[in-house]
């Protein structure tokens, strides 16, 4: 069972999103952080709307080892959350059960009130829509220049040029790329890639945005420099969960920590560590 | 629809030149497969015309007694030529035949030694044209038992072993074509697989942001289109320039083939754009289709 002791708290979220007249972006009590209020000792309900929950997920893969155990986890919206664990703990099986890249064996996993695994094939990119994904390697399309790489995440989705041109001309902004908008990724620094792959990820100004190990190619002071830029994205209102092996960062930050061990929940606390205190 | 129309069709001119690399190498490919569908197929139409060349020379050739009447004769010729299986009956008189003979004689540089004969020893004839040349002994028994013919002339064995030997030919030749096609086919859409497969990530990128499966469909559909009729148009153009100094060269041998050049250069003008367009349009929605279903 988790420390945390979410449990409970859990089921009755999921009662009330389960029950014919819930509302899904009603307030809910998520009960979150338990961790903090059994650390201070005072009863905390967090009001704030879940954008992502995730109840007794288990996934195994074919080859019959299980990614994910028994997951609990909510994340209210607004939220930063730092994933943390080593390799093979599970945090990219985590993401890939968000984007609906894969369907876990066992439990639910909601974003934005839909239930993925009741989610129609046809309805999955609209969920993708509500999302930004960051990834280490910026998967930025080499024949595309900045802007267009950005222009492309609403070109493919069908947006009307009208809209597209402002939309990219802002996230160009808000991630300081604007002088470098006309060159192609090779021409860039791995900082700027990596802005580049944000400005995309944040132009169908998604819900959330899910990062796995954005700063796992750069070195420190780049590191910093993409942190300052999702914090400020997280300022602006948007979900950030973010996958990482970088201790210094998290323990720097000191916001909310979830950690996985061998796919299974063993930390998840507001203003932690890398490593568990004490 | 007409926005989305555009949007494929301007993504899959933009995808085409900026993977001029793997594309070119993509048209270089189905240009060659089409040549090749198109050379087997005219080699075939002529060989199909080869073929049906030599069973028209097959007939049935009933030699006639000496002095009948006109009238009983022109009533077999009326009777024979009323028959489904005959295309045509001829009437060899014996003066026509001892004629013939002379020119053979004279065409191998043999004396004509007829001259000596004091009276002309060649039968009237009637030669019957078959429409297929299965159909000779039905037609030599009834000739056979008609009082004005003196003999059949028993070519039995030769066609039956003709008949052999075009069937084996007719069905080497469509099983060759069927291979040559699957040859094509699978190459063809292999090599649209591997350029597929050179922009998996931008295929990802696309499901990751977002974008429906017609979006990431279509453009490449109209891509591989896109990559079909250009090979076929250069393929056209390869056989447009070649029709010329190969027709002259072989123009001795088509003119005595009952061969069709109209409806041959529209058959292989209709197959190479089809197979071309239908080669990467079906090649694109396969390898992209590797992609979506997830």
């Amino acid at each position: 069972m988790l420390p945390t002791g979410t449990g409970a708290s859990l089921s009755t979220i999921l009662t009330a999103l389960r029950s014919p007249d819930a509302r899904l972006d009603a307030p809910v009590d998520t009960g979150h952080p338990a961790g903090l209020s059994a650390a201070n000792g005072y009863g905390f309900v967090d009001t704030r709307r879940p954008v992502l929950v995730l109840n007794d997920v288990t996934k195994t893969y074919p080859n019959g080892r299980d990614a994910l155990k028994d997951v609990d986890l909510v994340v209210p919206e607004g939220d930063f959350v730092f994933l943390v664990g080593a390799s093979g703990a599970g945090k990219s099986t985590l993401m890939k059960l968000l984007i609906r890249d894969e369907l876990a064996t066992q439990g639910t996993v909601i974003l934005d009130g839909d239930d993925m695994a009741r989610l129609p094939r046809r309805k999955v990119p609209m969920v993708r829509r509500k999302i930004g994904i960051v990834f280490q390697d910026f998967k930025l399309l080499p024949t595309k220049t900045v802007r267009e790489n950005i222009a492309f995440a609403l070109e493919v989705t069908g947006t009307s040029r009208r809209r597209i041109r402002p939309a990219v001309e802002r996230a160009l902004a808000l991630v300081g790329l604007t002088a470098q908008a006309e060159q192609y990724p090779k021409q860039l620094s791995g900082g700027e890639q990596q802005r580049t792959a944000i400005a995309r990820a944040l132009v169908h100004d998604p819900k959330i945005v899910i990062a796995d190990e954005p700063t796992g190619n750069l070195d420190p002071l780049i590191s910093w420099e993409i942190l300052q830029l999702l914090l400020r994205i997280n300022e602006l209102g948007v979900t950030v969960l973010m996958a990482t092996h970088d201790a210094d960062i998290v323990t720097a930050l000191r916001k909310r920590v979830v950690a996985l061990e061998e796919g299974r929940v063993i930390r998840d606390e507001i203003g932690g560590g890398y490593h568990r205190a004490g | 629809m007409l926005s989305f129309l555009f949007f494929s069709i301007s993504r899959a001119w933009q995808g085409f030149w900026r993977n001029a690399a793997m594309s070119l190498a993509a048209t270089a490919t189905m240009t060659l497969m089409l040549l090749l569908l198109a050379g087997f197929w005219i080699i075939q139409a002529g060989f199909l015309a080869s073929l049906t060349y030599v069973e028209d020379k097959v007939g049935v050739v009933a030699d006639l007694h000496d002095n009948i009447k006109d009238a009983d004769r022109l009533d077999v010729m009326a009777r024979l030529s009323a028959m489904p299986e005959v295309r045509s009956v001829e009437y060899i008189s014996k003066d026509e035949a001892l004629q013939r003979y002379r020119e053979e004689r004279a065409a191998q540089g043999q004396d004509d030694l007829t001259s000596f004969l004091p009276t002309n020893p060649l039968p009237a004839s009637l030669e019957v044209k078959l429409r297929k040349p299965e159909d000779y002994r039905t037609v030599a028994g009834l000739l056979e038992i008609e009082p004005v013919v003196a003999k059949v002339q028993n070519i039995e064995d030769t066609t039956d072993r003709l008949v052999q030997i075009t069937t084996f030919l007719r069905t080497f030749g469509v099983l060759l074509l069927a291979v040559i096609g699957a040859i094509v086919l699978f190459i063809v859409i292999n090599t649209i697989r591997l350029a597929v497969l050179g922009r998996a990530e931008e295929i990802e990128v696309m499901r990751l942001v977002g974008a429906s499966d017609a979006f990431i469909r279509w453009p490449f559909v109209f891509e591989g289109a896109l990559v079909g009729l250009l090979g076929a148009a250069i393929s056209l153009g390869v056989l447009v320039g070649a029709a010329e100094p190969l027709s002259r060269f072989m123009v001795g041998f088509f003119q005595i083939l009952p061969i069709n050049v109209g409806s041959i250069s529209r058959d292989v003008t209709l197959l190479v754009v089809g197979a071309g367009t239908g080669l990467g349009v079906v090649g694109a929605w396969v390898s992209v289709r590797t992609y979506l279903i997830r």
